[in-house]
């Protein structure tokens, strides 16, 4: 029996076409599948293809780096030992109260579902942003990727003439802890990480060479790689030409980047801050395919000084996050874009002597709004002080299971290593269903 | 139809000789190519497979030299190779090869890689040490895990275990991983849902001789007594037992009164290299070179060698092991039989219609080039031919090569270590594409540069000659002399820029970025 049993397991890029094999995406290093896409040509037809670009789900998140805290956010405790000097205001949905900082977002509550009760235990900086961004830790031997590039694998296209995985992050602090990770789903979906300017490295042509020439040589190569992959079946041989193959593309794809490419009235609606510019920038790649983008904002460690550095930080977040979803909704995209804000953690209830709130994992908040989320809903539920969740206590795995949900992926589907299946979420994990539309 | 070639491989591995029995073996006095080709093509001719046509000589030197040295073979060696109408000049290529001091730089770069990947440490500067005074792969496991820090030859080797001694559970796993190619690490929450071999007490078992290794004071330190404690899935407590992967157990000390000093690591290393003990380290490291060269183990993946995951070749693998074990794990003697194999010196391409099972052997892999063989082979195959040392003269040639590996290491690290099944990533094609380093340096036109000759080429042929062998390291065909004059004519009114970018559509060709 044990054939049987390991023939299920066999790793081969068939068992892994699913839905993906309709929209296109080729399994990572399938040269088989590279044979079927005759099938596939779809893509070629106009309206087919547009109907498809739109209907393809995406996903943004906004993280919050070093970690907001929930009670000047989403899960507000006015009047309490706890609750610091910030009111809570209604919202557009009767009975969901949030910080009076959140004044637009409060406008806006009918997009949004609030998760106040996350316990995910673990708060140092390193390894909660890798809970949070991969919704598990590492094993030995193991290395996971990231929401990022499992979006980039479930949710890209293999031929894209678009980045799949962009992420911004200019401040230093906290960067190295959470970098982007593609672990064992390889380079083909590592982020492209932009760190100190709009632009992505290496997307620009050099003065060097002019542009007919730049695409002529690039020519050449693939003749000259064609004559050598005949007669030579290798999944990592196809993904070297298929790398050169987006070159151009992506090239292409630069005034993505470009933010003054937007009409004064949209650039005018994200505000003049740089996190209002990257936000706008990450709805231009949205909108042109692109299935995963972060934005990092840093940094909301306030060890002290906590309510000075949120009432700075909560309305910039309040202002971007609404401009978004009225920029997504207007173009029609919101219902296919999933807008999540998180965090490694949150902070503490409880007020220290520099007036800081410190690091604090066993009850906080996240956000989902937009693309299979049931809008204007609050998911679980703090005591009175927000120190511990009283109900609906969910951690890293149920919120990843709901993302993966609301975006129309199993979560439970599984990836092989060798002969080993591995989830997308541990066995036996379940989506809060009370959040997914 | 695709889906029946697994079953077919695997009742084909079902219906095979069995595992043990090393008295049927072919005899051990066999010289290994031998029996590496006797084995693989028994079984190719139960397939009913002819075997890919024997690579060409240029084929095989670049390979060859790739593997042994980890980069390129330069103009004059390629032609001389190529001319040599010597017999037995493969023969004397591998040993020229095996002991040039490059060899030992090359493989200390592979095995740092192995031992340290994922970690942020080396012991490439003990690995550079041990192996060019030719210590053995047991000798090298000893002085990782028991690495006698007071001696300033052997400290670097401590990197091993202080990189991963603060996580136990990753040394455990990493260790069995390694050494000895399983991986025990689901039965550390679980027994081993597919594999009967793998059970808690297994993981547990081999955690405990790590469980009192410790820091003190940047050293590594040992406890003698302490034993691991470990929840089953049924929640019931048990203590762990010092027990190597085949279930031996070693009795411990349970209190400090015996005089004796004694240490778990030692333990282990003791008795995982005794003669009935000893199978899970040869055949994982025999398997691993294997798959080194031939770009697919004999057991697959590498780190599942378990009772049911049956090697393509059982008796080879039980040869090769017998063979390593008998001759004091000498790698060096190991990698020159496998490379005068005919399975390794077979062509990589297949124009028969569908490619077979990889672990037939039938035809050569193509294997991605690692970061340093890759960055080293960029800079050589821009370096003017006419500028390097003759072959005659080795000490001079190595001289410079030592040079450009050292330039060479800070491009590597913009490039990915492969894994099983690499995936390049585009970031590596935007490099190539749009990068300051490649652009302005490799494809630089000064000095002793590949370009600088080019342009004082004035017929294109010669060019097109000259850049096609110093980069792919053979002749071009009749089409490449067509399709790349052509893109030489349409710029005749710019003939650097030209032959620049020619050079950018060979060194960033399939052919090149991998060992084919």
């Amino acid at each position: 029996m044990v054939p049987n049993r390991r023939l299920n397991f066999c790793g081969s890029p068939l068992h892994i076409m699913d839905r993906r094999g309709f929209l296109g995406v080729a399994a990572a290093g399938a040269a088989a599948f590279a044979a079927d896409m005759t099938q596939l040509n779809v893509l070629q037809h106009p309206l087919l293809a547009g109907e498809l670009k739109k209907q393809q789900k995406r996903c943004l998140l906004l993280w919050l780096a070093g970690g907001a805290s929930q009670l000047e956010t989403w899960d507000p405790k006015p009047g309490t030992l706890t609750g610091g000097p910030f009111r809570a205001i209604p919202t557009s949905v009767p009975g969901i109260h949030i910080s009076e900082l959140m004044p637009q977002m409060a406008q806006r509550m009918k997009h949004t579902c609030i998760i106040r009760s996350l316990n995910t235990r673990i708060g140092d900086h390193g390894g909660g942003a890798q809970l949070m961004m991969r919704g598990r830790r590492d094993e030995p031997n193991l290395k996971y990727p990231d929401l990022g590039a499992v979006l980039a694998r479930e949710l890209g296209r293999r031929d894209s003439q678009v980045p799949d995985y962009v992420s911004f992050y200019f401040a230093t602090e906290g960067r190295n802890m959470s970098l982007g990770t593609a672990g064992f789903l390889g380079s083909r979906y590592a982020p492209m990480e932009l760190y100190t300017s709009m632009v992505p490295e290496n997307i620009r042509r050099l003065d060097g060479i002019n542009d007919l020439d730049h695409k002529q040589r690039a020519e050449l190569r693939d003749l000259l790689s064609k004559q050598f992959a005949q007669g030579r079946a290798s999944s990592s041989l196809g993904s070297h030409n298929a790398a050169y193959q987006r070159v151009r593309g992506l090239m292409a794809s630069e005034k993505l980047f470009d933010a003054t490419q937007e009409p004064p009235k949209i650039r005018d609606r994200y505000g003049p801050t740089l996190f209002g510019e990257q936000v706008m920038v990450a709805r231009r790649l949205i909108e042109a395919g692109v299935p995963f983008v972060r934005v990092a904002r840093a940094w909301w460690d306030s060890h002290g000084q906590n309510f000075e550095t949120h009432q700075e930080l909560v309305p910039e977040l309040d202002h971007v996050m609404a401009a978004l979803l009225d920029d997504l909704q207007e173009r029609g995209l919101l219902e296919h874009t999933l807008v999540i804000t998180l965090a490694e953690f949150g902070r503490t209830p409880r007020i220290n002597p520099s007036l800081g709130r410190d690091h604090f994992a066993t009850a906080w908040s996240a956000t989902l709004s937009g693309c299979g989320i049931q809008g204007g809903s609050v998911w679980g539920k703090t005591d009175a002080q927000g120190e511990r969740v009283v109900d609906g206590e969910v951690g890293a795995a149920e919120l990843f299971a709901t993302i993966y949900r609301a975006l129309g992926i199993n979560h439970q589907k599984n990836y092989h290593i060798g002969s080993r299946p591995v989830p997308l979420t541990e066995p036996g994990t379940k989506p809060i269903k009370a959040v997914l539309a | 139809m695709r889906i029946n070639l697994p079953i077919l491989a695997l009742l084909g591995i079902a219906l095979g000789p069995s595992l043990t029995g090393a008295g049927e073996l072919f005899p051990p006095t066999l010289p290994i190519e031998e029996a590496v080709d006797r084995y693989v093509e028994a079984q190719l001719q139960e397939a009913g497979l002819q075997p890919a046509q024997p690579a060409s000589d240029a084929n095989f030197i670049r390979r060859l030299t790739l593997d042994l040295i980890g980069r390129i073979p330069t103009l004059e060696e390629t032609r001389s190779f190529v001319a040599s109408t010597k017999t037995g000049k493969r023969i004397e290529l591998t040993d020229r090869l095996l002991n040039s001091p490059a060899f030992v730089r090359h493989q200390a770069t592979e095995f740092d890689t192995l031992l340290m990947n994922g970690t942020r440490g080396s012991v490439r500067p003990y690995l550079l040490m041990a192996l060019a005074e030719g210590r053995s792969w047991d000798r090298i496991y000893r002085d990782l895990l028991l690495p006698d820090e007071s001696d300033p030859k052997l400290k670097p080797a401590a990197e091993f275990l202080h990189q991963r001694v603060r996580d136990l559970d990753k040394l455990t796993a990493e260790v069995s991983s390694l050494f000895f190619g399983v991986n025990i690490s689901c039965a550390r929450c679980h027994d081993h849902p597919l594999v009967a071999d793998w059970k808690q007490d297994h993981f547990f078992g081999m955690k405990s001789f790590f469980s009192r290794t410790y820091q003190s004071g940047g050293r590594l330190a040992e406890r003698e007594t302490g034993l691991v404690k470990f929840k089953t899935t049924k929640g019931v407590e048990r203590q762990a037992r010092l027990m190597f992967l085949t279930g031996k157990v070693v009795e411990t000390k349970t209190s400090k009164d015996s005089s004796a000093k004694f240490s778990a690591r030692a333990e282990l290393v003791k008795l995982s290299l005794q003669p009935d003990q000893r199978d899970f380290f040869a055949r994982s490291i025999v398997n691993r070179i294997w798959h080194r060269f031939f770009g697919y183990g004999l057991v697959m993946p590498l780190d599942q060698m378990h009772s049911e995951n049956a090697p393509s070749h059982p008796e080879l693998l039980d040869w090769l092991a017998r063979d390593l074990v008998e001759h004091g794990y000498d790698l060096r003697r190991l990698i020159r039989g496998l490379v005068l194999s005919r399975a390794y010196a077979r062509a990589s391409r297949w124009d028969k219609g569908e490619v077979p099972q990889p672990s037939l052997f039938a035809v050569a892999r193509v294997r991605p080039l690692t970061p340093m063989q890759l960055a080293v082979s960029l800079r050589l195959a821009v370096t003017d031919p006419q500028t390097l040392p003759a072959p005659s003269k080795p000490e001079e040639l190595d001289k410079r090569l030592q040079g450009l590996e050292a330039s060479a290491a800070s491009l590597a690290r913009l490039f990915d270590q492969p894994d099983e099944d690499f995936q390049v990533g585009v970031h590596e094609a935007l490099l190539f594409s749009n990068g300051a380093i490649i652009e302005k340096d490799l494809l630089a036109d000064g000095g002793d540069r590949l370009l600088n000759r080019l342009r004082q080429l004035t017929k294109d042929e010669e060019a097109i000659d000259l850049a096609v062998q110093t980069i792919l390291c053979r002749p071009p065909r009749d089409e490449e002399r067509k399709l790349l004059g052509e893109y030489l004519q349409q710029r005749v009114d710019r003939p650097v820029e030209a032959r620049r970018q020619m050079m950018w559509a060979l060194l960033t060709s399939a052919e090149f970025r991998f060992n084919y």
